[in-house]
Order: C-alpha cells, then structure tokens, then sequence
C-alpha cells in the first residue's frame, strides 16, 4: 500500500503550486484554474485521508468541495465576463482601480 | 501497484505546473485537464470510484470545458513576461516553500488518530456514497443544490448583456 | 473688639450692582448710564455714612460673607470688617468717588462708550472699597487687584489709541512686579503665624516683639508691592503715563484712592512696621527721595495732566514719611486732604481741557481766570492747599507730616531724620513752586491762541466747587485733637503722635513759610519775570534737562531691562516656541505623512499582491499552530 505521507505530500506539493501559480499569473482565468487546482489538491488529502481513516466521510466531503468549486468556477467566469465588459481585457493588473 | 502511483503522481505535478508556467492560456487549460484526470486515477486507486467518476464527470467534462469556452470568448493571448515581475514569483515560491516546511510533520502522515496504513475499508461505491449522502449528510445534499441554484442564476444574471453594451 | 452683623455687605454690593446697570442700561441710554453709577455711589456713601454713625468708638462691625480660601491648613474668609480706619478710608473713597462720578456725567456726555466707562467705574468703587474694608490679607489684595484691573481698563479706556492701551499695559506690568514682593510679603506672614487675619495678627505680633529681623523683611515686602501701587521709586513709571486716562479716572483713581491703597496698607499694619525699625528707615528714605525727585520733575513739565501726576507721587512721599515717623494717623490724615484738594485740581484742569479747547500743553493756555472765573478759584484754593497754606487743609496735614518727622524720626535715627526734614521743606518749597507756576501759566497772564474757553456746566462745576469748600476747611476740623487723632488712636498701640494745630495766625505767618515763600516766588517769577527762567534755564542746563527729562528713569528702564527681556522674549519664541515646540508638532505630521507615503505603497490594487500577504499571513498562522 501506499503510505499515507505520500498522498498528503502529493497534495501539499499540488496546493502550493497553486498558490504560486495564482499569486503569479496575470490572465485572470488562468488564476482561476489554478484555483481549481488548489482545491483538487484538498480533495486529494481528503480522499486520502479517509481511505485512512477507514471510512466514507472524507470522501463526501470531497465530493462537497467539487460541487462548491463548480459553483465558484461558473460565478467567477460569469464576473470576469463582467469586467470583460468595462475594461475589455482580462489581466489583473489592469484591474487597479483600488490603488492607495 | 506503486508504479502505477508514480507515474499519476508524475503526472500530477508535471501539469500542475505546466498550468502555472505556460504561457499561452489555452495550452494551460488543457494542462490542467490532463491533471484533473491524473487525479480521477489517484481516486480510483484510492478506492473512491464514485469520486474518481464525478471527478471525470465534473471537474475535466464541466468545468476545463467552460473555462476553455471562456478563453475563446475573451481573449488567449500570450501572457507577455515580465522582468520586474520575477520578484512576486520568487516571494511566493520562497513561501510556498516555506508552508511545506511547516507542515511537514503534518503532512507525514504521522497522525495519532489514524491507525495503521492497511486497513480494510468499504469502498466508495455510488450506493455506499449515496447512502451517507442521503442519511448523514442530507441536510448538507439538500443545501448543495440551492447552491448551485444560486450560482447559476448569479452567473445568469452577472454575465447577461447589459441595454446599451456590447457582449 | 467685633461685632458681627450682616450689615456689610450693601457697601461693596450697591457700586457692583450699578457697573452691572450702568453697562446694561448704557447699551440703549447712555446719559442714563451715569447717573445710575453716581447713584449707586451716592447709595454706598449714605450706606457708609450710616455705619459710621452707627459705629461705637473702639469696636467695628463684622461679616464673614462665606468660607472662600480653605487650601489645607490655610483657612481665609470672605470677612469684611468696618472700623474707624475703615469708616474714614470708605468716606472718603465713596464721598470723592460719587462727587467724581456727578463730574464725570458732564465729562463724559457725547462719548459712545459711556456705559463702559461708568460701568468700570463703579466696579472700581466696589473693589476699593472691598480693599478697605477686608478684615484679612487675601482679601484686601482682592481688592488690590480689583483696583490694577480698574485701573487698566480705565487708563486704556480709549484703546483704540495704541500709546493709551499702551499706558494701560505699563500701568498693569508695574504694578505686578510690586505685587510679587506684596505676595511675597504676605506669604512670610501665614509661614510664621498661620493666619492672615488683621486682628489676629495683631494679637501675635504685639506677643512677639522679638521676631523684629523677620518683621523687617516682611515690612520691606509689603512696601515694595505698596510702592507699586502708590508710585514711589522705582515703580512709579506708570503714573504719569496713566494719564491717558480720562481725566475723572485720573482724579479719582490716581489721586485720590486707588493710590493711597499702599498707604493705607501700611497704617493697617502698623503694628508690624512699629517693631521694625529697619522697614522704617527704608521706607523713610524711599518716601523722602521720592517726594523731592517728583516736585523737581513737576516743576519742568508742560503738560497740566503731568504736573498733577508727578505732584501726587510727592504727595504720596509725604504720607509714607509720616507712616515711617510713626505718625500713621498723620498719613490718613494727609490721605483725606491731598483726596480733597488733588481731586479739585484734577477737576479744574478737565474742566479747562474739556471746556477750553481739549488742549493740555499749559504754554498754550494763558489769562483763562477771565473766562473760566469759578474754575480759577477753584484750582487757585486748591493750589494754596497743596501749597501747605494755613488755615488750609493742605496746610495742617503737611504741618502735622514736618512735626511728626521732628518728634517720632529724630529719636530714632537723628542726623538723618534732620536730612530728611530739610528735604520735606525742600519739597514744600518746590512744590508750591510748581504750582504758582501752573496757576500762572493756565489761568494769568495774556490769552494765547484763541482758545473758546466757556465756565462748565453745573454737573461739572458742582464737584469742583465742593471739593475746593472741602480743600479749604476740613484741615482745620479734622487737626482739633478729638477729631481724626482721637477718634483712630485704638487701633494704635504704643506711643502715639500727638498734634496741637495752634493758633490760626501763628499758622500762617510762622509754620507755613515754604509754602508762603514758594507761592510768592512763583508768581512773580512766571508772572513778571519769566525771561529770569529762562536765564536760570541757561545757566544750569544740565539740570533744566534732568528735570524736564524725568531723570530718564523711562530711559534707563527701558535700556536695562525691557529691552533685554524683548530680546529673550523673541529669542525664546524663534527657538522654543517655532523650532522646538512648532517643529515638533510639524516634524511629528510630517513623519506620518512619509511613513503613511511608504506604507500606503502596500496598497497597490494589484490583486496579486494581496493574495500573497493573504498566503504569508496563512503561513504564518500554520508556523505558529505548528509551534504551539
């Protein structure tokens, strides 16, 4: 079997990649996948967890936080359209209007 | 059985990171498909097939399609690089690795709770996952589809044309 | 020795009253704002008159108003407390004061700010008469300030000239470095006895005549605060600048009662100065150069108002030389007639500036005896009084000053009691000098210029009038010796003056020579040989500069010490106030705003940026979860 360390490091390694690739990137969609990404490597630890653990509940829970990202997914492309509309570009450093 | 979690694993961070580091936007999305199906695998192995499925089902079918319709939409340019940038990537890099660092004794494993790796487990069939999710957890099931009911009509309603705007 | 009633407290009450009606009514009626003041005058005199007759001899009535000072163990009263001290000081101060104020409702009539002006005057007759009749320390210098805050507001009644507001403010600053050394005074006295209640500091300072070294300092104290106000050197600079003041303010104020205050301080605590030789002597020779130095400096003044000025801080000499000789009752004595007959002369003089063409400079005057008849009298028997002419008043109470020197002085100190004897008659020849001169130049001599010169109007003359009746025959009541030296003698202890008047004619022809000598020289020299003046002038001119230039005590002053303090002043405003306290305050803002300038650079809107302090912050949290 595969130790449980290994998952859970898999899934750190994942979140920070994430975490990087959001702070890093300017495409505001791209931000966005890497975003999904982030809470793939949560599902991850979850599901891994509770394979540990010995029971189902992780993996509900899993299966709560990819109905929660979808829903975020849609709203969030549904706002950069939005902002689409003003600024006509979807870069976030064009998104400055909160500057000082 | 070791092997095959190599190569997913391989897999895995290989797109991951391709997802951050490439330029071109379409070229992302479709990087981070390719992860999102290295994960179902992972799922499968760990012995959550309904999971693995709604993953496929959800995260790759739905979710990398609107995004990748969404990039069409609006723009996929080439993310242009730029030098006096590199300072944000090296201070989240040195944080991220910094989080790792201390959590790595979390993320060992070592948890009291959790006994030994072997443990014979029920597995995460669709009728074991729909029993919990309509006993323990149908408040919660309930709850989930008014979500998605009201990101669906905010979506609706922030993306819709606007009199006198284009779009 | 007291008896309380609750009857004082209408003698400070009525003048405060009318300044508070007098300034509401003065708003809409003005003519009406002086005759409410000269009522309420006029009330408090019939007030104190009452009293006075009212009084047994040898007590005096007491109030304790209400509990005022209680700082630890030092416990003062609001106490009034009439005696016949007290009784002779308000007689005069509201008799003078309501005759002033019916004056001054001619004076006045057609000035804008009238309310304001009978206003503060009836404030300043409340506070003098509180002065006089505290029955403790701190509340006599309520009084006292009462009257500097009068005086000053008085003096720079017209501000809108800046040489007047000026006088007021020298005025002012003069008189609190006196007070300093007063309050200095006064706090040697609770630090020894522990009380400052008049009759009880009697009671332990006649226990104790051996603390005589401290009795001295403390009487060179309160003579210095006393010197202040009553204008003896060296803080007499501000009253002959005070007379920018309207001239029933000068009258009033600064002939008649504020600056008798220092006196009359003295003779209430006459038994301190009576175990204090030392305080004696120096308020001996202080009063005596004062006294001379002021007649030779009024003989070379042009302006009448000057004259007047500089012959009141004599005057003033005299009655310290009498305290000092330890004749106090002389003083009080010399108190009510130099009220009497300067207070007249001040009178006439507005009279002659009011009515004759607002001119002040006596060379531009000249033969106003024809025009102004009444008023001329009236300066003339005032002038004679000053002069020390029997059977005038002026003439006993000087007489008494000289006999005093004689009797009490010359036991004492001897050589020098008869140096400052030879003085006194100095200054009554001078003195006399100075006035025949004024009379000659106002009133004899041809008309100069065509001065409209017309006799006031009966408001006006009508204190001046009584004041000179007054000027002529209150000496000779007040000399007989049951009168004024009888009817104060209880509050004295120890050995006590005793003054026989004499005969009339032996008055006249044998005691009064340097009054008699300086009138006659005076006439005939300004009158038929002025051009011997100027001879006089040329021969010493040297001194005909000393005199007319004051001495340039201002000068001299104004070299050492106001200039130096100006120079600190602006040297610790540039420094202190601008650089350190300025700069502080401005450096403190102005160090925000670069730190604000720096940090506000967090705020970038760049939505990176803050998902990376979001993500540092996380990890930062988990470092310590993981720690603790």
């Amino acid at each position: 079997m595969i130790p449980l360390g290994h998952y859970l490091i898999l899934s750190g390694l994942m979140f920070v990649v994430g975490v990087v690739g959001v702070i890093v990137r300017r495409n505001s969609i791209v931000v966005l996948m890497c975003i999904e990404l982030m809470l793939n490597a949560a599902d991850l630890a979850l599901v891994a967890l509770s394979q540990a653990a010995g029971n189902l509940h992780g993996q509900v829970a899993a299966f709560f936080v990819i109905i929660v990202a979808a829903a975020g997914a849609a709203v969030g492309l549904a706002i950069i359209i939005a902002f689409f509309r003003t600024v006509r570009s979807v870069e976030t450093s064009d998104a400055g209007e909160l500057k000082g | 059985m070791t092997a095959l979690f190599w190569l997913l694993a391989f897999i895995v961070l290989s797109s991951g990171v391709a997802v951050v580091s490439l330029r071109s936007p379409l070229n992302s999305a479709l990087a981070l498909a390719l992860n999102l199906l290295a994960v179902a695998g992972l799922f499968a192995m760990l012995q959550a097939h309904f999971l693995a499925l709604a993953q496929v089902i959800v995260y790759a079918g739905a979710i990398v399609v609107l995004v990748l319709i969404a990039l069409l939409l609006l723009s996929s340019k080439i993310e242009q690089h730029k030098r006096r940038e590199d300072y944000l990537a090296v201070a989240a890099i040195v944080l991220g690795s910094l989080f790792l660092v201390v959590l790595f004794p979390l993320l060992q494993g070592a948890l009291p709770q959790i006994s030994a790796n072997n443990v014979q487990v029920t597995a995460g069939t669709v009728a074991e996952i729909g029993r919990l999710l309509f006993t323990d957890y149908v408040f919660l099931f309930q709850l989930a589809g008014l979500l998605i009911l009201t990101a669906l009509c905010g979506a609706v309603m922030l993306a819709r044309s606007r009199p006198g705007q284009g779009g | 020795m007291s008896v309380s009633y609750s009857i004082l407290w209408p003698v400070v009450f009525f003048p405060l009253l009318g300044a508070l009606f007098a300034y509401l009514v003065g708003l809409k009626h003005k003519q009406l704002a002086g005759w409410i003041a000269t009522g309420a005058s006029g009330a408090a005199l019939f007030y104190v008159a009452g009293l006075t007759l009212l009084l047994p001899h040898g007590r005096a009535f007491e109030q304790r108003l209400f509990e005022w000072l209680a700082v630890g163990d030092l416990q003062a009263a609001l106490t009034l407390r009439f005696d016949a001290l007290g009784a002779v000081m308000s007689l005069v101060v509201a008799g003078v004061g309501t005759l002033i104020h019916l004056y001054a409702i001619g004076y006045m009539a057609g000035d804008p700010a009238a309310g304001r002006f009978f206003a503060y005057l009836n404030l300043f007759l409340a506070a003098m008469l509180l002065l006089v009749s505290a029955a403790n320390l701190p509340v006599l210098f309520i009084g006292w300030e009462g009257v500097a805050l009068c005086s000053y507001l008085l003096i720079g009644f017209w501000f809108k000239k800046e040489e007047f507001a000026g006088a007021a403010n020298k005025a002012f600053i003069v008189n609190r470095i006196g007070d300093a050394c007063f309050l200095l005074g006064i706090f040697l006295l609770y630090l020894n006895f522990g009380t400052l209640d008049f009759s009880e500091l009697r009671l332990l300072i006649e226990r104790h005549p051996e603390l005589s070294a401290l009795y001295g300092w403390v009487g060179i104290c309160l003579f210095i605060g006393a010197s202040g106000k009553s204008a003896q050197i060296p803080l007499f600079v501000w009253l002959p600048d005070a007379m920018a003041a309207p001239t029933p303010v000068s009258a009033l104020i600064h002939a008649a009662t504020m600056v008798t205050a220092g006196v009359y301080m003295m003779v209430r605590l006459n038994y301190l100065y009576a175990l204090a030789p030392l305080a004696m002597l120096v308020v001996l020779v202080v009063a005596v150069l004062t006294a001379f130095l002021a007649a030779t400096i009024a003989l070379a003044q042009d302006d009448i108002k000057k004259v007047l000025a500089y012959s009141t801080i004599s005057q003033l000499g005299f009655m310290f030389m009498a305290a000092a000789a330890g004749a106090y009752w002389v003083a009080v004595f010399h108190i009510i007639t130099h009220a009497f007959f300067k207070a007249c002369l001040f009178l006439s003089a507005g009279s002659v500036m009011h009515c004759g063409g607002h001119e002040q400079n006596m060379r531009k005057m000249g033969g106003l005896w024809r025009k102004m008849p009444l008023t001329a009298m009236s300066f003339a028997v005032a002038g004679l009084s000053l002069a020390g002419m029997a059977p005038l008043a002026g003439y006993y109470s000087k007489h008494a000053c000289f006999l005093a020197l004689q009797s009490g002085a010359f036991e004492t100190w001897g050589r020098l009691a008869e140096l400052a004897l030879l003085l006194a008659w100095l200054t009554a020849f001078v003195t006399a000098l100075y006035i025949a001169r004024a009379f000659s130049l106002i009133f004899l001599g041809p008309a100069q210029g065509n001065l409209t010169a017309h006799e006031p109007p009966w408001k006006m003359n009508g204190a001046v009038l009584t004041l000179a009746v007054l000027s002529v025959f209150s000496g000779y009541f007040l000399a007989l010796p049951h009168a004024l030296q009888h009817y104060l003698r209880p509050l004295f202890s120890g050995p006590y003056f005793n003054f026989d008047p004499g005969g009339v004619l032996e008055a006249l022809f044998v005691h009064s020579w340097p009054g008699l000598l300086g009138v006659l020289v005076g006439l005939s020299l300004y009158l038929k040989a002025p051009w011997l003046i100027e001879r006089i002038k040329e021969r010493f001119p040297f001194t005909a500069r000393l005199f007319r230039g004051k001495y340039y005590v201002d000068e001299i002053y104004a070299l050492l010490i106001v200039r130096p303090l100006e120079r600190l002043s602006v040297g610790l405003w540039r420094f202190v106030d601008q650089g350190l306290i300025d700069g502080t305050v401005n450096g403190g803002a102005r160090l925000v705003d670069a730190l604000a300038l720096v940090v506000s650079r967090v705020q970038s809107g760049q939505v990176r940026h803050y998902a990376l302090f979001v993500f540092s912050a996380a990890v930062l949290l988990a470092a310590f979860y993981m720690v603790f």
